[in-house]
């Protein structure tokens, strides 16, 4: 019987096999490796928990973008906010930050804080009075998180000891006089903060972070 | 000095309410998985009270211990995880790293107090008890090992305040979730390190006992009762 022979697979040329091997890989750790997302929402495999990579990466895709370190370093603020001409006036991060010496959380201004100084200073700039309107209607501004870790990192972080342990805001911020809105100055990997935390003679035990 | 944390239960006073359960789960942010799926053995209870029913009835007398994990210092679950997940800490706690975790489960296997729970699935919260979870403790995912960690989100937080304000902890105000909510005080946590603390000195009572004492894990938490030997007559 003759049926038309087909191309055997060692003709496929191997970079096609090595993608192949790739993806499928990808698609099957995805499926079977699932430590998953701790929201209920996320959305479901056909084992019954959603599909995810590892503890630390929801995805594969996200896993290689890590692993090549290639996260947008900008984030889109609902307002154009320049660090520069404020620290350049003469204002220092904890006039809008203000949690930052007492709490985990650094905290991000809402419109009231900017309408301390903006109820009479530059009032006539078109983004001022944009400010000015919004409070004036009760909205307020959705900051978005410029540095953030994944709930799966299991990290957590407290601002006030570092500020009392004379960490500078740039150290991990990058210097913010030469930044209009906020980038993602440093890359905050663990080995980041180990090795400041052997610097200063800080404690190393895992649950100093990991909990 | 570094620190100690032990605890000792009075079981003599625990009266069964299962407060502390209750407490536990609310501050650890701590999953159920349904009836189904814990008739499977799967439900998760960081601390549990144990029943035990002496005597025939109608002369029966129950038992109540409160069961957690015993932050053992020669722990069996350390030293056959394979990844160092499971790992004894600078203050003597048992500690749980949730990212090293590759959910082998051998440390749940080595435990003889069955006291480590698997996360067979991702914790999903019914409305609106999502708004209710305690945004200092880590959601574990699936295949993560979890366990008792003594409430070491408060530890910690405890610490930060105390080197704040220049000064070190003081005894009895620092409590575990499960402690702070015993309505007759039957769990005492502390410093074993300090010798004056209340925690110290009744690990020292010759009330006391060790669960499972032969296994030779020297388990920090010390369960005080009365001993036969003390009222022969009553046994
Ligand atoms: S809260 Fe106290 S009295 Fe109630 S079960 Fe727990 S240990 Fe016993």
């Amino acid at each position: 019987m003759a049926f038309p022979r087909r191309k055997a697979a060692g003709a496929w040329p191997y970079w096609a096999l090595a993608f192949l091997f790739v993806v499928t890989m990808a698609t099957a750790a995805c499926e079977f490796a699932s430590p998953g997302q701790p929201s209920g929402a996320a959305d479901r495999s056909r084992w019954g928990t959603p599909a995810v990579f590892t503890p630390a990466h929801a995805t594969a895709g996200d896993a290689i973008k890590s692993f090549f370190d290639s996260r947008p370093d900008t984030v889109a603020q609902p307002f154009d906010f320049s660090h520069q001409i404020h620290l350049s006036k003469g204002a220092v991060c904890t006039d809008c930050h203000t949690g930052v010496e007492q709490g985990p959380r650094a905290g991000l201004p809402n419109v009231n804080t900017c309408m301390i100084c903006h109820s009479q200073i530059a009032t006539d700039r078109p983004l001022i009075q944009q400010l000015t309107k919004m409070q004036e209607q009760g909205l307020d501004l959705n900051w978005n998180r410029v540095y953030d870790y994944q709930p799966q990192a299991h990290v957590r972080f407290n601002h006030a000891p570092h500020i009392r342990a004379k960490v500078a805001c740039s150290t991990c911020h990058g210097n913010q006089a030469e930044q209009t809105v906020a980038r993602r100055a440093v890359n905050m990997t663990m080995s980041f903060c180990v090795n400041c935390h052997k610097e200063k003679q800080a404690s190393n035990d895992c649950l100093t972070c990991h909990y | 000095m570094a620190y100690r944390w032990g605890m000792a239960v009075d079981l003599d006073k625990c009266t069964g309410c299962e407060a502390c359960v209750t407490a536990c789960h609310a501050e650890n942010n701590i999953p159920t998985v349904g009836s189904q799926q814990a008739a499977r053995g799967r439900a998760m209870h960081w601390i549990r009270v144990e029943r035990y029913y002496e005597g025939n009835f109608p002369d029966v007398r129950v038992k109540f211990r409160p069961v957690l994990c015993q932050q053992c210092d020669n722990a069996p679950c350390e030293a056959v995880c394979p990844t160092y997940a499971a790992h004894q800490n600078e203050d003597g706690l048992n500690a749980q790293v949730y990212n090293r975790c590759i959910g082998t489960r051998y440390c749940a296997n080595a435990c003889s107090y069955n006291v480590r729970f698997f996360n067979f699935f991702n914790p999903e919260w019914v409305k609106p008890l999502n708004l209710q979870l305690n945004p200092d403790v880590s959601i574990r995912e699936v295949g993560v090992m979890e366990k008792c960690t003594f409430c070491v989100q408060r530890i910690k937080a405890a610490k930060i305040t105390a080197k704040a304000e220049d000064r070190g902890l003081v005894d009895g105000v620092l409590q575990p979730a499960c402690a702070q909510a015993c309505p007759t005080t039957a769990l005492i946590f502390g410093d074993l390190n300090d010798p004056n603390s209340r925690v110290a000195r009744l690990s020292h009572s010759p009330r006391g006992s060790k669960l499972l004492e032969d296994l030779g894990a020297e388990p920090k938490i010390t369960y005080l009762d009365k001993q036969p030997w003390h009222e022969p007559d009553t046994y």
